[in-house]
């Protein structure tokens, strides 16, 4: 059965796709299991009141992703919130040389119109400082150039067709993923992060928030377990695993909880990546799987 | 329990290792830490990179076969090239690569090369630790067994990992000798003993003459790539065509985590059939079913009789291999007095009733099977310690190859033929080969093979000074002399002149007296930095343990701060010292964890004098 926290975090995904009908069943589905859901009611207050709607969390008050940067700040910026991480370093542009472009910047949160309320992301640096070139005798500017050696890869446009949809596509993602994260969805942020990585494998600011989603899921997860040198057990019969809806990775590791291992062990042979064998573990213990 | 210095007797195996000891005058083995006889003799680093020995790293040696290193036995003391090297790298998943001078092999662990005495370093560590915890004092005196095939180099290889695991090796003892000592043979008999010793990856058949407290190993042979795990392999095998047929062709071999736990339910269901005539095997979520779909289980029973037709070729094989032992030694099995099982193998049915069936006798089965050569080993050790003139037993050493010279034409001629007891000398004359020849080379040669270059250069040198003479004139003595401890000094002299030249081979694992040096100063280090990272993990959980506390804590704080005029931000600096502290713990940082400590503790007391109705402290956290 899905839960309420999974509900939310459907909403949420379902809404950075742009379907704002599949969010707001999540969130209705979600008051139906909860009634008295802040978070839920947050969220279907503000797809209702707003034609291109973000939803409203928490301390974040509610922003136009159309009024702010196109590349936000990073969330580390915003005021320290609970179950909320430090955000990710941020990629540093290299200074080239002289002549001027202008990236998007705070510049561009002067565009917002005295329609919008301001944005939690508004107050923090653009990502993309000023870049001064030197256009070189006889030599115009070379954006590429520039993008390849300031890593802004993504924000400068592509010339051919093809790869302009994806490029799109990862700016979607990107935005996603910063949102997610501010709302201390790491799970649902680093889903968005490995979609990008997918596509560019070295987009730095996906990079630097996957490994700050996964650290923030891993610690998360972990103080979840207890301490990690304890031995879990299996706390049910084994035919009652039988019943149980588990994936084969799943599988694995619980036929590897002996009641000798320890928890520290069982994510050495797991042959998983931590925050995988984390995040099962995490699901088998909430399950009463194992004790 | 004794209060004499604690000692071991080690059964180091190919696949799995047993630590013995003798208490009190009896012998028994020590199990390990989790409670088991058998330690698997597997060395693995993890993806996390911690290093893993034993049945952790026998866990997970499918999922990271790349950096799980298991029988590390069939390549220690090994050169660089020959031909069970060459052999080796074609099967082993994980790297081996030759050492810095190109004669010894090294090993690709986690990135890291290791010499492969250092490998089986960390399994004796392992038992060492094992038998430490069992002691509970330091445990330094050991006798290691090897199998009666191994050279010098590989013997002394052992020795080198002993000496690394912080082991003072007493002696190195034939494992069939172990057994049969074991099994206190030799006091009042005089008897051929065959060793029939099938383990997890090799099959060993000895042949002992004892008599009078002298036991001698007479024949050696065996197949090294010929084991349980052969057996695993079949069910495995025939688990994995049974899930296929039954599931639209899924084909269990292509996921690593399936695999795993369809070797650990084939050994376990091996075993059960040894006493049982039907096993269960139930691995539930198996193998993934596709996109959206539940993960399959599989459920089959595997029948005795059915084992035995899996593995009928394997048990035909031991018994020709003993066979053709036998026949290379001369011995007929009928004037064969005793036979012993060794190895967790030769409780299986089948192979119990094909050596019946083989020798026209029952076999001994006094001692377990896993046991007997590490409680032979720490017999030894007992003897070595402790000696008791009433007691005394002579463990003869035995040369375990043909010791020789070159010859013309490439060939090697046997001067001390193996099996032969040490200490012991012989002498061989040789001639010239050609007219005024004033100089010889001598190449001093270990092995089995007719050919020179087949076999192993233990060292070389020259004699000249000579007399000029035709060929065949000059008549060059040459003398072999084996000490007790297996040193071989090798002379050369020309009978007219009595011109002389020698050498003295000491048996070399592959690693330098600088390297072993090296070696032991960085175990030393790593020794610091587990310590370390005991420290890391003490700090982790303490910090879990107060972070829970102070989340608890919250709402009879909240509600404390309700009702007060002050200390509203207490709340606030709570969750930034929560926040630091959960990331120092993902950072493993011990200076920033040793610092969250500190706050958290603070942050602790606050919260308790709040929730306990106390004032707060100007809201401090």
């Amino acid at each position: 059965m899905t839960t309420v926290a999974e509900l939310l975090d459907q909403g949420v995904k379902a809404y950075t796709r742009g379907q704002a009908e599949e969010a707001e069943r999540c969130w209705r589905e979600c008051l139906e299991l909860e009634p008295e859901n802040e978070r839920a009611r947050a969220y279907l207050r503000q797809l209702r009141g707003d034609s291109a709607p973000r939803p409203e969390v928490r301390a974040a008050s509610a922003g136009s992703f159309a009024a702010k940067p196109a590349r936000s700040a990073p969330p580390a910026s915003r005021p320290a919130e609970k179950g909320r991480a430090p955000a990710p370093p941020r990629a540093e542009p290299k200074p080239v040389a002289p002549a001027a472009v202008r990236g998007p910047g705070p510049q561009a949160a002067g565009a917002q119109g005295p329609g919008y309320a301001k944005s939690p992301w508004d107050d923090g640096p653009a990502l993309a400082a000023t870049i001064v070139l030197d256009p070189g005798p006889g030599s115009g500017l070379e954006l590429d150039i520039v993008a390849e050696k300031s890593d802004l890869k993504p924000l400068v446009p592509e010339r051919r067709p093809g790869p302009a949809a994806a490029k799109s596509d990862v700016d979607v993602w990107m935005e996603g993923a910063r949102e997610l994260f501010a709302l201390g969805d790491f799970s649902g942020s680093l889903e968005m992060i490995e979609k990008i990585l997918r596509v560019d494998p070295d987009h730095a600011e996906a990079r630097a928030y996957l490994r700050q989603n996964e650290a923030t899921l891993i610690a998360m997860y972990e103080s979840k377990l207890g301490p990690l040198a304890s031995v879990p057990r299996l706390a049910i019969s084994g035919e009652e695993v039988m019943w149980l809806n588990l994936d084969h990775r799943a599988g694995f590791l619980l036929a590897q909880v002996d009641g000798i291992v320890s928890y520290e062990e069982l994510f050495s042979l797991s042959g998983l990546p931590r925050l995988d064998t984390a995040r099962i573990l995490a699901t088998l213990l909430a399950e009463g799987v194992i004790r | 329990m004794s209060e004499t210095e604690p000692f071991v007797g080690i059964d180091l195996g190919t696949t799995n290792s047993v630590v013995g000891t003798v208490i009190d005058g009896v012998p028994r083995v020590i199990a390990n830490r989790i409670g088991q006889i058998l330690t698997p003799s597997v060395v693995a680093v993890s993806k996390n990179g911690k290093r893993l020995v034993g049945n952790i790293a026998k866990r997970q040696a499918i999922t990271n076969a790349e950096n799980s290193v298991f029988a590390a036995k069939r390549l220690i003391g090994r050169r660089w090239g020959s031909k069970e090297i060459e052999d080796a790298r074609r099967i082993l998943p994980y790297q081996l690569v030759p050492g810095p001078e190109g004669h010894d092999v090294r090993v690709v662990l986690g990135g890291r090369t290791f010499a492969i005495p250092e490998v089986s370093a960390m399994v004796l560590a392992e038992l060492k630790a094992d038998a430490e915890a069992f002691f509970g004092r330091r445990v330094a005196k050991a006798v290691v067994t090897v199998p009666a095939y191994f050279n010098d180099g590989q013997r002394q290889a052992t020795k080198d990992a002993g000496r690394i695991a912080g082991l003072d090796v007493l002696r190195i003892i034939n494992e069939p000798t172990s057994a049969a000592l074991a099994y206190g043979f030799g006091k009042q008999m005089e008897k051929k003993v065959v060793v029939f010793d099938l383990g997890g990856g090799t099959f060993d058949v000895s042949v002992l003459d004892i008599g009078k407290s002298v036991y001698d190993v007479v024949a050696v042979g065996g197949d090294t790539y010929l084991g349980g795990e052969d057996f695993d392999r079949r069910i495995m095998d025939w688990l994995t065509f049974s899930f296929a047929k039954e599931n639209q062709g899924i084909d269990l071999r292509q996921d690593t985590m399936a695999l795993q736990r369809l070797r650990d339910a084939a050994e376990k269901a091996k075993i059960e059939l040894s006493a049982a005539q039907n096993a269960a095997i139930h691995l539930p979520f198996l193998a993934a079913a596709g996109e959206g779909k539940a993960a399959l289980h599989l459920a089959k029973q595997l029948a005795r009789e059915k084992l035995e037709e899996l593995t009928k070729d394997l048990v035909d094989r031991c018994i020709q291999v003993t066979e053709r032992t036998l026949r290379d030694a001369g011995i007929r099995p009928a004037q064969v007095g005793e036979v012993l099982l060794v190895g967790g193998m030769t409780r299986v049915p089948r192979i119990q009733q094909a050596v019946k069936q083989f020798f026209g006798r029952e076999p001994s089965r006094g001692v377990h099977p896993e046991e007997v050569v590490a409680l032979g080993a720490a017999i030894q050790a007992h003897a070595l310690l402790y000696p008791q003139k009433d007691r005394e037993v002579l463990l003869l050493d035995v040369t375990p190859q043909n010791l020789g010279i070159m010859v013309v034409g490439g060939y090697f001629a046997t001067i001390i033929p193996k099996n032969t007891t040490v200490p012991t000398s012989q002498t061989h004359t040789f001639t010239t080969v050609q007219d005024q020849q004033t100089s010889v080379r001598i190449a001093v040669l270990q092995g089995g093979s007719e050919k020179a270059i087949e076999n192993e250069l233990l060292g070389e040198f020259i004699l000249d000074g000579i007399r000029a003479a035709r060929r065949g004139e000059v008549e060059i003595e040459v003398a072999f002399d084996i000490s007790a401890d297996g040193i071989v000094a090798v002379a050369a002299r020309d009978v007219d002149t009595g011109q002389r030249q020698s050498i003295t081979v000491t048996a070399t694992s592959g690693l330098t007296e600088n390297e072993l040096r090296r070696i032991l100063d960085e175990n030393l280090d790593e020794l610091l930095e587990r310590k370390q990272s005991g420290e890391l993990e003490r700090l982790r959980e303490r910090a879990q343990a107060m972070i829970e506390e102070i989340e608890g804590l919250t709402p009879q704080v909240r509600d404390a701060l309700d009702r007060s005029h002050y200390g509203k931000d207490a709340l606030q600096k709570a969750e930034g010292v929560v926040s630091r502290a959960r990331a120092a713990i993902a950072s493993q940082d011990l200076q920033q964890m040793a610092a969250s400590e500190e706050q958290l503790d603070r942050t602790v007391q606050l919260f308790k004098g709040l929730a306990g109705g106390a004032p707060v402290p100007g809201g401090e956290a």
